[in-house]
């Protein structure tokens, strides 16, 4: 069983705090998302996990070591942190013939990797002919390359196209069901809660949130009903009768707070008032996340001042 | 980690970029080249007997350099370095590794190198010529002269962590610098890197070091900046 435990980690920049007292645990199992606006210190926390980042303080460990200490640790993590890491002047089959050799892992995984991410066809040609959508999947082999028991990928659906990213959806999800740990970091919440079982969510260094991604929406998405009507007044009147929490735009359209469609359509079945439209508002999700982290955000537009 | 696999990997990175076997090509040809043009031009006058054969390594070294300065700039661009570090964790024998697979073909190519001028600066001279005991230590002094330059490069490559910045600091040192002071014969400027070792390929000396000592003082260099190179790669982050 092999699990990220990350105890008190800190990273400071002359006196700046990328990665402020991190404490948490990535299971096996399952896909965990890593959250975060840009600059939240996602990337930091995976290369001091990595051991290529020296943490200030704390400590990172997989199954109960360092990285650092790892023998061939491609054999056991695999992780992808940029796109770039390839040379361009060499095919993407070089590239990881030599990062296979390092940790002694048999060639034929090279091609099974190549073939697995797509990129066959194209493994004997330079990495710089790649586009990169195609670079990212390359990246992407090089991690799956000694069929590891922990993945750890940093924006790993930056550059994919519509088909790339259900691929990676797929495959993440495909890596978890085999029992693998998954770490996956993006600063999208609609992209992270197609894929991820449960969420790390930061804020400026901090851990804002560490929570399955059910009850996240559970506790933060709050349901909501979008519903118009003939006469606004009188579907008014039959909400704040009900003691509907309810606002009214200028159309007339009435959003309910705290309701469902169910509820709200009966309701006004029962009082005759004709439906024009009803709708449940699936939006939230997204929302919930902004206003967990924008209080930590780093780069928040502020207001300009006159 | 076990260093062969380690070495393996960085023999195939090395194998693998066309600009590193350019070159190594270019060590070949640019010191053949200019040390024959040298040569012919020198037949008769009475410069130093074995340098008219190997003149032509000022411009050689310039390729050695640029080698071991692009085979450690590969690992500076675009995060390369966090992922070849990923794979081998442990940094002073990835480093080591990077430094064996640089030094080895640069001695196979530095040694033919040396050869190959030897026989075209033989062939040029002819009744001038140096005689083949002294031609044979210019020949070997020229390999290994070589390859201390590129494993120069190669520590202060990592230093600078730029393949850029490096070529910047050592072409116009050894293009220029070293040409300038160099003529002023003895003294401080003969224990500069590409000066001391290239005491080698002399049949006359007059200052401090012989060819063996002149060697030694170059590796020292590059033995220094390899080191300073280790020291760096683990206290950085990567």
């Amino acid at each position: 069983m092999t699990s990220i435990d990350v105890r008190d980690l800190t990273k400071e920049y002359g006196g700046r705090r990328a990665v402020d007292g991190l404490t948490f645990s990535v299971r096996p199992g399952r896909v965990t998302g890593f959250l975060g606006p840009n600059g939240a210190g996602k990337s930091t926390t995976m290369r001091m996990v990595l051991g290529l980042d020296h943490p200030t303080t704390g400590t990172a460990t997989i199954g109960g070591h360092a990285y650092a200490r790892l023998r061939e640790p491609l054999r056991r993590v695999g992780s992808l942190l940029d796109a770039d890491a390839a040379h361009g002047s060499r095919t993407a089959r070089d590239h990881l013939r030599a990062l296979a050799a390092s940790n002694r892992i048999p060639a034929r995984r090279v091609d099974a990797v190549l073939e697995e991410t797509g990129l066959a066809a194209v493994a004997r040609r330079r990495v710089r002919t790649y586009s990169l959508g195609m670079r990212q999947r390359l990246g992407i082999a090089a991690a799956l390359l000694g069929d590891p028991e922990a993945v750890l990928l940093d924006e790993p659906a930056n550059g994919l196209d519509p088909e790339g990213i259900v691929w990676i959806r797929t495959l993440l999800r495909r890596l978890a069901a085999e029992g693998r740990t998954v770490l996956v970091s993006s600063h999208l919440m609609g992209e992270t809660a197609a894929f991820a079982d449960h969420l790390l969510i930061l804020g400026r260094g901090r851990l804002l949130a560490d929570t399955s991604v059910q009850e996240f929406i559970h506790a933060r998405v709050q349901p909501r009903v979008r519903v118009r009507t003939t006469d606004p007044a009188v579907l008014g009147d039959l909400l704040a009768l009900h003691g509907h929490d309810a606002s009214r735009d200028a159309e007339g359209t009435w959003t309910v707070l705290h309701a469902r469609v169910d509820d709200i359509g009966r309701l006004m079945s029962e009082a005759g008032v004709p439906v024009l439209e009803l709708a449940a508002r699936e939006a939230g999700l997204e929302e919930a996340y902004l206003d967990l982290t924008a209080a930590e955000a780093e780069f928040t537009a502020q207001p300009q001042e006159a | 980690m076990p260093f062969v696999p380690v070495l393996h990997a960085e023999w195939i990175k090395i194998r693998t970029l066309p600009s590193l076997r350019g070159a190594l090509a270019a060590v070949l040809v640019t010191t053949v080249v200019f040390s024959a043009l040298a040569s012919a031009d020198a037949d008769g006058r009475g410069s130093d007997a074995l340098f008219s054969v190997f003149s032509g390594i000022s411009f050689g070294q310039v390729a050695a350099i640029a080698f071991g300065t692009t085979a450690v700039a590969s690992e500076f661009r675009g995060g390369a370095l966090r992922l070849t570090l990923a794979a081998v964790p442990d940094r002073g024998r990835w480093f080591a590794a990077k430094a064996t697979a640089i030094a080895l073909p640069t001695l196979a190519v530095g040694l033919l190198t040396g050869f190959v001028t030897l026989l075209v600066g033989r062939a040029v001279l002819g009744g001038s010529a140096p005689g083949w005991a002294e031609g044979v230590r210019g020949a070997v002094g020229c390999g290994l002269h070589l390859t201390l330059m590129a494993l120069f490069a190669a520590g202060l490559t990592v230093v600078l962590r730029s393949g850029v910045a490096t070529l910047s600091v050592l072409i116009p040192f050894v293009l220029i610098v070293s040409f300038v002071i160099g003529d002023m014969s003895g003294g401080v400027a003969d224990f500069l890197p590409d000066r001391a070792g290239q005491v080698a390929l002399h049949s006359d000396w007059d200052g401090t070091l012989g060819p063996g000592s002149g060697l030694l003082v170059t590796a020292l260099w590059s033995a220094g900046a390899l080191l300073a190179g280790g020291w760096t790669l683990r206290h950085r982050d990567a």
